[in-house]
C-alpha cells in the first residue's frame, strides 16, 4: 500500500473518532488544522489505528510524527516490518 | 480500591461488583442532576406508562461504570477518558445489578485501556452495555 491508500483508509477512522463526517485528510493535515483533534482524541485515534492495522506503536515513533502523511508512512513501515 | 500498575494489566483482566437499587438512589440522582421526570419519580405515572414501577434512570445505572474504572479496573490510578453506552432494558427499584468489565485492548504508547462492560440484573437481563476508555496515571 502507498501513502495515498493508507490516508484513504485513515479517513473514516478519523471521521468517526473526531465525529467529523465531512473531514478530508491530506498528507499535510496536522492536529491544529482539525477541530477537536486534541490530546485525548489523539490517544483514541492511535488506539483505533492500532486495532485497524493490528499493530502497536511505540511512544517514540508517535512523537516523531508531524502530520497525517508521516503517520501513513509509519504505518507502511510497520506493516512491512 | 484496586491499585493496578500498567505492568499488572492485560487483555482479559476483569472485575465485577453488585449494586442493590433503592428508591433513595433515584431520589438522590434526581436531586443531583435536576432530572425530575415523572417516569423516574412518580410510581403511578410510571405504571400508567406500562412499567411495573419507577424506572431507574439510565444514567444512574451507567454511573456505575465510573465506579468500575475508578475503584476496580484499574482503580486508584485511573482517569476515565470516555464512555460509549447503550441502554438495553430498564432497571427497577429492588433490582440487584451486577456491574462487570473486562480489558479488551491496551494502548501501550499512551497507557490507555479499553474495557468492555455491562450491567446485568438478577434475572440475567442486560440493562446496559458500554465501551469504556481510561488512562493510567503515573507508573
Amino acid at each position: 500500500m502507498n501513502s495515498t491508500e493508507i490516508i484513504a483508509e485513515l479517513q473514516p477512522i478519523f471521521a468517526d473518532i473526531l465525529d467529523l463526517p465531512d473531514l478530508r485528510l491530506t498528507a499535510e493535515t496536522t492536529a491544529p488544522d482539525v477541530e477537536g483533534w486534541d490530546s485525548l482524541a489523539h490517544i483514541n485515534l492511535v488506539g483505533a489505528i492500532e486495532k485497524h492495522y493490528k499493530l502497536k506503536f511505540a511512544l517514540g515513533e508517535l512523537q516523531d510524527l508531524n502530520n497525517v502523511g508521516d503517520m501513513a508512512n509509519l504505518i507502511i513501515r510497520k506493516l512491512g516490518a | 480500591m484496586n491499585d493496578y500498575s500498567w505492568q499488572d494489566l492485560s487483555v482479559g483482566l476483569g472485575a465485577t461488583f453488585e449494586v442493590l437499587i433503592t428508591a433513595q438512589m433515584l431520589d438522590d440522582f434526581a436531586q443531583l442532576t435536576g432530572d425530575h421526570n415523572p417516569l423516574h419519580m412518580d410510581q403511578a405515572f410510571a405504571q400508567a406508562a406500562g412499567f411495573p414501577g419507577r424506572v431507574v434512570f439510565g444514567m444512574l445505572t451507567t454511573s456505575f461504570y465510573s465506579r468500575l474504572i475508578g475503584m476496580y479496573l484499574p482503580g486508584k490510578r485511573a482517569l476515565l477518558h470516555g464512555v460509549n453506552a447503550e441502554f438495553k432494558n430498564p432497571a427497577q427499584i429492588g433490582d440487584r445489578l451486577s456491574v462487570s468489565g473486562e480489558i479488551s485492548y491496551l494502548n501501550e504508547a499512551y497507557r490507555q485501556i479499553e474495557v468492555k462492560a455491562r450491567v446485568v440484573n438478577q434475572n440475567g437481563k442486560i440493562i446496559s452495555k458500554a465501551t469504556l476508555l481510561a488512562g493510567l496515571r503515573g507508573q
